[in-house]
């Protein structure tokens, strides 16, 4: 028996329209999402830093009242030399309630954007340091104002690394479940449509009173099975002498 | 059943057993004390921590020779921190609790002795105290933290005082600071702010280093901070790497005025850095002004010194092998080697009051006894529970061909300076 070949151009049409219809779908997804995604994660990230850095300045604002009402400079400046070691932090300076700098942590000396700026305020500010690099600086008095002030420089290029690796990270993500959802969904289809295929070249043989080459349709026990044996059944009913 | 392993190991233990259960503490045996060191042997300041272990070792050695503290020897426990904080505290940790040393001796730097003496106090339980740190700061002489050390150095308050007070007499107000940016620039930093403020001045100009820096650094930045500030004369408060990078390139950059230094600088490395071959050093080194915290050790008509040349040149001590991890050439003399040796001589005067039943508990009791006692350099020494500080005394140095000599007259030397 001569071997039937499968007209495909109407399943690769369907085959097409599904995957482009995917890739439509997970395109709409990832562009949202990743709008979402940088807008959340850049303000969520911005501001726990912020948050994280007023915490750091409030502490080390909370232990300089002993160290200044008591201690020296020595015991100060050792103390914000450890909080320098917090990753993020570059810099840290505290002025006295008469404004002035009695401990920093600049090298090679404080930047003149900074000897000129409201050491009393403790405004959360965006700063760039000629040499240096771009800081949020935030700060915190010390005794309700009274003592001074303690202020602490996070650099924005790492909060801005950060946000870009978590941005990133959430897209390489998005990246590779959708480039899975779509080979799933490209095997999906063509699961269903070699079945379908197999069919139409069962029913054109029918048609043609041919013998199809894929008898085996018939003990399936799917809705293939059942269009098989259902074709077979009106090409009976047509032509009764036909086995 | 007791195997011959156990056996072995109680013969070993046993002669420490009646040491131990007669004094009750540990760190000192029958036949020896244990002092633990943590200070730089490497990194750029590994020259103050070796010039003062080679002087202290010097007295040391002698009193071992000689049959030791009532047949106690004096033994060091030593570890290198680098002039880094956080070794030192791993080292002090590790000295205090494992090595379980009698009392710690000799440690080099504000950064790293600030950071241990919270130590100090959270074993106090231990009763172990600091001896004669080589740091001039604050934190270590005043509460909470000073009734667990004790210094015979003067501090950096009396130093930078001193100068600026010298450079006041002289007509040379306008003074700016370079200094380490940590603690102990700080320290020197805040004296300096102090004894302006009683002349009616304030810092003209101040730039920074971090701690670490080396000579080939380029200082061009603190410098130029400087130069805008137009002093009349710079305090420097900073190792001696960078300090002689500082006044090497504020020469080249046409910033002559004096150039002051602690005694923290270790003034032989400095010099030896900013004279080693060049022809011109002078250009350089008649602008330097150190403070020192122990008497020349050129001047042989003092007993200590005397005695300190002549035991190094009999013992000449050589810091550990495992110790040395980089190039180092000693000074047959130094100001920080003599401060060591003085460190020693009092340390075993102190040993020696404790009596024939040592113990950490006593420490304190024997340091208060030295009262009015003569170490040698003409300044007497005294302790008690409000004077945790045994000398005062601060010395005025400048080079003159190629050493350190005493200042006497200051405005002769820089009469002329920056004019």
């Amino acid at each position: 028996m001569k071997e039937q070949e499968v007209p495909d151009i109407k399943v690769k049409k369907l085959f097409r329209k599904t995957t482009f219809g995917v890739f439509m779908l997970f395109g709409v997804i990832g562009l949202s999402t990743s709008i979402l995604n940088v807008y959340t994660v850049d303000t969520h990230l911005s501001e726990e830093y912020i948050s994280n850095s007023k915490g750091i300045a409030k502490t080390i604002a909370d232990a300089s009242v002993d160290i200044l009402l008591n201690r020296d400079l020595a015991a100060l400046q050792s103390l914000i030399d450890q909080f320098l070691e917090i990753q993020g932090i570059r810099y840290i300076y505290i002025a006295n309630e008469s404004g002035e700098f009695i401990a920093h942590t600049f090298v090679p000396g404080i930047p003149e954007e900074i000897l000129h700026s409201d050491p009393l305020s403790t405004e959360t500010v965006q700063r760039q340091l000629p040499g240096l690099g771009d800081f949020v600086e935030v700060g915190s008095p010390i005794l309700a104002g009274v003592a001074g002030t303690v202020h602490v420089g996070m650099d924005r290029g790492l909060i801005a690394l950060k946000i870009q690796r978590a941005i990133g990270q959430q897209m390489w993500l998005f990246v590779v479940v959708g480039a899975i959802g779509v080979v799933a969904a490209i095997w999906l289809v063509n699961l269903a449509a070699k079945p379908m295929a197999r069919l139409m070249v069962y029913a054109v043989a029918l048609a043609r009173n041919d013998e199809p080459a894929n008898p085996e349709l018939l003990d399936r026990d799917d809705e293939v099975g059942q269009l098989a044996r259902l074709f077979r059944h009106f090409a009976n009913q047509k032509s009764p002498g036909a086995s | 059943m007791l195997t011959r392993r156990t056996l072995l190991a109680f013969g070993l233990a046993a002669p420490w057993f009646p040491v131990r259960a007669a004094t009750g503490f540990g760190g000192v045996t029958e036949d020896e004390f244990l002092l633990g060191t943590s200070a730089a042997f490497s990194g750029p300041s590994r020259g103050l921590g070796i010039e003062l272990y080679r002087g202290a070792t010097a007295y040391f050695e002698h009193v071992n020779r000689a049959g030791g503290i009532g047949r106690r020897r004096i033994r060091q426990r030593i570890y290198d921190d680098g002039y880094q904080p956080d070794p030192a505290v791993k080292n002090s940790t590790t000295l205090m609790l494992d090595d379980d040393v009698f009392l710690l001796f000799g440690y080099v730097g504000t950064p790293t002795v600030t950071r241990v003496l919270p130590l100090l106090k959270k074993f106090q339980d231990r009763e172990i105290n600091l001896f004669f740190p080589f740091t001039g700061a604050a934190p270590q002489r005043e509460r909470p933290y000073g009734d667990f050390a004790f210094n015979l150095r003067a501090s950096y308050g009396q130093e930078t005082a001193g100068l600026v007070d010298n450079f006041v007499a002289v007509g040379r107000r306008r003074i700016a600071v370079f200094y380490q940016a940590d603690a102990y620039g700080r320290s020197g930093w805040a004296g300096v702010r102090k004894a302006l403020a009683r002349h009616g001045e304030r810092i003209v100009g101040e730039a920074t280093y971090r701690r670490g820096t080396q000579f080939t650094s380029v200082m061009r930045d603190q410098v130029n901070i400087l130069k805008a500030a137009n002093p009349e004369a710079v305090i420097c408060i900073g190792s001696y790497a960078a300090c002689a990078a500082f006044a090497r390139d504020a020469v080249d950059l046409g910033l002559n005025v004096p150039f002051a230094n602690l005694s923290f600088v270790g003034s032989e490395n400095m010099l030896k850095l900013l004279s080693e071959g060049r022809d011109d050093a002078e250009r350089y080194t008649s602008l330097l002004v150190n403070s020192q915290v122990v008497p020349s050790y050129e001047d042989v008509s003092i007993p200590a010194v005397r005695e300190y040349r002549d035991f190094m040149a009999r013992y000449n001590p050589a810091v550990p092998a495992e110790l040395v991890t980089e190039d180092y050439t000693p000074f047959p003399h130094s100001f920080v080697s003599l401060e060591g040796f003085l460190d020693a001589k009092l340390m075993v005067e102190i040993l020696r009051r404790l009596g024939d039943n040592p113990s950490r508990m006593g420490l304190e009791e024997a340091v208060f006894t030295i009262r009015d006692f003569d170490l040698g350099i003409g300044e007497r020494v005294s302790f008690g529970p409000d004077r945790r500080q045994g000398l005062q005394g601060v010395y005025y140095t400048v080079v003159d061909q190629g050493r350190f000599v005493t200042l006497d007259d200051w405005g002769g030397r820089f009469a002329n300076v920056g004019a």
